[in-house]
């Protein structure tokens, strides 16, 4: 019985920001959730931030409208970041997720090879 | 009527047009037939369009389009009647239908395999079912080749291991009935795994059920149907549950290939036409290819061994040996089209060769088709990522440490592999070594939901819940399972014991059923082995003396068939084995069937003259005796789906056993074809 309304939580929480809250909440209850509260509130706090990375994405000069942030996971968002030259965001992400180093790195070298901007690739 | 001689899938075939066909018969008239999508392909599979338009059905619709349209008085659904999503449907678009039309219109529903209650249920609801005509029609087999029966159900796993429905156990039970009403009792059932049990209990039922219904009725007719067969030596059952490791790895025959890459469903293939070719440009020349226009379209190919004899060649062989073969085909294709010639002089000769060149021009098409999917195939395997792929599964199952993969794995991730693959990866490290490290699932947990989205969360959990991911009882001791033997696989010893892995093995002409795997050996072939090819199994792991002799103790009972009567029947079965299948998860059971005094007696009344009359004794174990004996056939069922690498290397056993002089022909029959991307699949939230 918890676990379907755990269920039902979660998957709106896949659509809506404000479920979200109430996913946690209903997760509290329980304490062997304490893994999927803690990614519940991680995804809270990515979907806020890509919330204002899309922001910033519409009132920037010449920023690409089609650009959407939101409902990216946290590399795609991160490779979209470095994609777009704004390598500085996404090592505030980094930090911000703890990604691992290594990852971040892969990422980082992949999204400039696919923006072919070589001439940050050489500098790195 | 006897039991027919030999199982045979064309058989089956038959059966299922017939009474296809008998029931379309029955709506009088042209009809529009409404089919299941998911039914269309199998449907294919032995019946031509052409067929159903001679028996009035003028076209043919999806139910999941929703378009039927009112041009036909008659309406024909053919559903499965389990989903009740597509049974409100059907009721959705009779009403629809209705509605919208002026002409009576006549509704028949056709429910696959057999009407529920639930079905008629939705429909009342729905208020139509009283203007419908309910039939069931009973089809439960598909053949998908000569010796690869399917319920084709595509959701078996799912239902069977994520929301625990055993509703497919109840068909695979109803379909094995069949089966044994038409050929006689499987003499012996062995199985492994809980659902196995499950089955093979429903499938005693049922049999008891059937008994005392004649008992009831009297009816001496169809007695014979309970005897033991004289065709079938015995009914191996295994559960998917047993053994996921082998489908999570990526599968390295030529057919497991294309179901890896393309993706195989009712011996179909979605092949972009880039690279197959329209089939009318094949005609026109052999060397343009195709226009950049068609580029994205996906063109259906049949891959069909029946009629292709070069894909039945290839199918089973291992990837890399597929460029040698093709090269001699083509080499041969070549010097015969050049004898043309050089040899054509007389008239003769001419016309033989004439009469040969339609042969030639389909061994060439096919040729082409299998060279260039072969060269697509050779793109994704010679991929960095997949021999990354590969090098972590091949240490995953072969070492002892999986955890130095860890940063293999993580790269992968880094490099956006495919969710699927990636999942493929984590499940076949927990599945191997009895879960994963507490501290390491969460990482990699968290991992995941950073690079593939938060929703995967719930992915995750049904993984869980599917027992593909676990976390490690204990915690520590990787040896030492800490849960109660039965419930989890312990998979280094029985690697040990089964000798799973396999090294030098030769992929271009295999000795051991490792090469579909290169190196790996999958658990449940080994298991089926366990019981037909046992010296086999104990030479390769070294047993002790003592299991070894009794291994080919055991082998010279089976091979000698009968006589030994009571004593025979306990050297078959699991034996010498137990200690080494009991390491793996689940239940293993060994049941004797025998027919029934009364039953056998009958039956040797009706054989008559005493002379061949099969030394029946009532315990017996289903006697092969001295009688000329037909190669006996081993149906093994795959509960929870099979994937091709499976199917390969038990065809490459039924070689074997018929190499070494005790020639068995081993039908597979299963809930379904699967492969490790379904499997995970069927967990990925969003992707149902």
């Amino acid at each position: 019985f918890k676990e379907a309304l755990e269920c039902r939580g979660e998957q709106a929480a896949v659509a809506r920001a404000d479920k979200l809250k109430l996913a946690v909440k209903l997760l509290h209850d329980s304490r062997e959730h304490a893994g999927h509260v803690k990614a519940i509130e991680e995804a809270q706090r990515l979907l806020r931030m890509q919330e204002g990375l899309d922001r910033d994405a519409a009132t920037a000069p010449g920023g690409a409208g089609g650009d959407v942030f939101t409902g990216l996971s946290v590399h795609e968002t991160m490779f979209r970041l470095v994609k777009m030259g704004n390598s500085k965001r996404a090592l505030k992400m980094q930090s911000e997720f703890k990604v691992p180093d290594r990852m971040f790195w892969w990422i980082r070298l992949r999204a400039l090879v696919a923006a072919r901007h070589w001439n940050e690739l050489e500098e790195l | 009527m006897a039991p027919l001689p030999v199982l045979s899938t064309a058989d089956t075939a038959a059966t299922a047009r017939r009474d296809l066909l008998q029931l379309l018969e029955g709506v009088r008239g042209k009809k529009n037939l409404v089919v299941e999508r998911a039914l269309a392909a199998p449907l294919g599979l032995f019946v031509k369009f052409s067929t159903l338009q001679e028996y009035g059905v003028d076209r043919v619709y999806f139910l999941e389009n929703d378009n039927v349209d009112t041009s036909q008085r008659n309406v024909v659904f053919l559903v499965r009647g389990e989903k009740v999503k597509a049974i409100h449907s059907v009721a959705d678009q009779i009403r629809r239908v209705r509605s919208s039309s002026q002409i009576d219109h006549e509704f028949s529903v056709f429910w696959v395999p057999r009407r529920t209650l639930v079905s008629d249920f939705i429909l009342e609801e729905a208020g139509v079912l009283g203007e419908a005509n309910v039939t069931e029609y009973p089809l439960y087999f598909m053949p998908l080749a000569d010796d690869v029966l399917s319920l084709e159900l595509d959701d078996a796993f799912s239902d069977l291991y994520l929301r625990k429905d055993p509703s497919c156990i109840y068909l695979a039970a109803k379909a094995l009935m069949d089966m044994q009403q038409r050929h006689g009792l499987f003499p012996r059932i062995i199985g492994k795994g809980d659902n196995a049990k499950r089955l093979a209990d429903l499938l005693i039922r049922m049999r008891s059920e059937v008994t005392a219904a004649q008992d009831l009725s009297n009816g001496g007719s169809s007695v014979l149907g309970l005897t033991p067969s004289q065709s079938i030596e015995n009914l191996i059952i295994i559960d998917r549950e047993v053994d996921f490791p082998t489908v999570l790895l990526t599968q390295l025959t030529y057919e497991g290939l294309i179901d890896e890459v393309f993706g195989i469903s009712s011996n179909q293939a979605e092949v972009s036409s880039s690279i197959v070719g329209n089939p009318s440009q094949q005609q026109q020349s052999a060397s343009s290819s195709t226009s950049p226009a068609s580029q994205s379209l996906k063109r259906k190919i049949q891959l069909d061994a029946s009629s292709d004899a070069l894909y039945s060649t290839l199918r089973d062989s291992n990837f890399a040996v597929m460029k040698p073969v093709l090269q001699k085909v083509a080499r041969r294709l070549q010097s015969s089209y050049e004898a043309r010639h050089a040899a054509s002089k007389t008239v003769a000769e001419l016309r033989d060769f004439v009469a040969k060149l339609p042969g030639y021009q389909a061994e060439q098409a096919s040729l082409k088709l299998h060279t260039n999917l072969a060269e697509e195939i050779i793109k994704y395997t010679g991929s960095d990522m997949f021999t990354r792929i590969l090098e972590v599964q091949q240490h995953v199952v072969a070492s002892a440490d999986p955890a130095t993969q860890h940063d293999n794995v993580d790269e992968l991730i880094a490099r956006a592999a495919p969710l699927h693959t990636l999942l493929r990866l984590v499940c076949l490290e927990s599945c191997v070594g009895a879960g994963l490290k507490p501290s390491y699932l969460d990482a990699i947990k968290r991992t995941i939901l950073h690079a593939y989205g938060p929703q995967h969360l719930l992915t995750l959990t049904a993984l869980e819940k599917m027992g593909l991911l676990t976390p490690r009882a204990g915690g520590l001791a990787s040896s030492i399972p800490a849960a109660k033997p039965g419930s989890v696989t312990n998979f280094p010893a029985a690697r040990k014991s089964l000798g799973l892995i396999v090294e030098d093995v030769n992929e271009a002409d295999p000795d051991d059923v490792a090469y579909v795997y290169s190196g790996y050996a999958p658990l449940s072939v080994r298991l089926v082995q366990c019981i037909l090819q046992k010296r086999y199994v104990a030479a390769l792991t070294k047993a002790p003396a003592g299991v070894s002799q009794a291994a080919a103790a055991a082998e010279a009972g089976v091979k000698g068939g009968v006589g030994v009567g009571g004593a025979g029947g306990g050297s078959v079965g699991w034996r010498p084995f137990e200690e080494a299948v009991r390491l793996v998860r689940g239940v293993g059971f060994d049941e004797v069937q025998t027919g029934e005094e009364r039953a056998v007696r009958a039956r040797q009344i009706l054989n008559g003259h005493g002379s061949s009359t099969t030394a029946l004794g009532g315990v017996g174990t289903g006697g092969s005796a001295a009688t000329s004996v037909p190669t006996k056939t081993v149906v093994v069922f795959f509960l929870g789906g099979v994937c091709r690498a499976e199917v390969a290397a038990l065809r490459f056993l039924a070689k074997k056993l018929a190499d070494e002089g005790r020639p068995r022909r081993i039908v597979v029959a299963t809930t379904g074809v699967v492969s490790g991307d379904r499997v995970v699949g069927a967990a990925v939230e969003g992707d149902r």
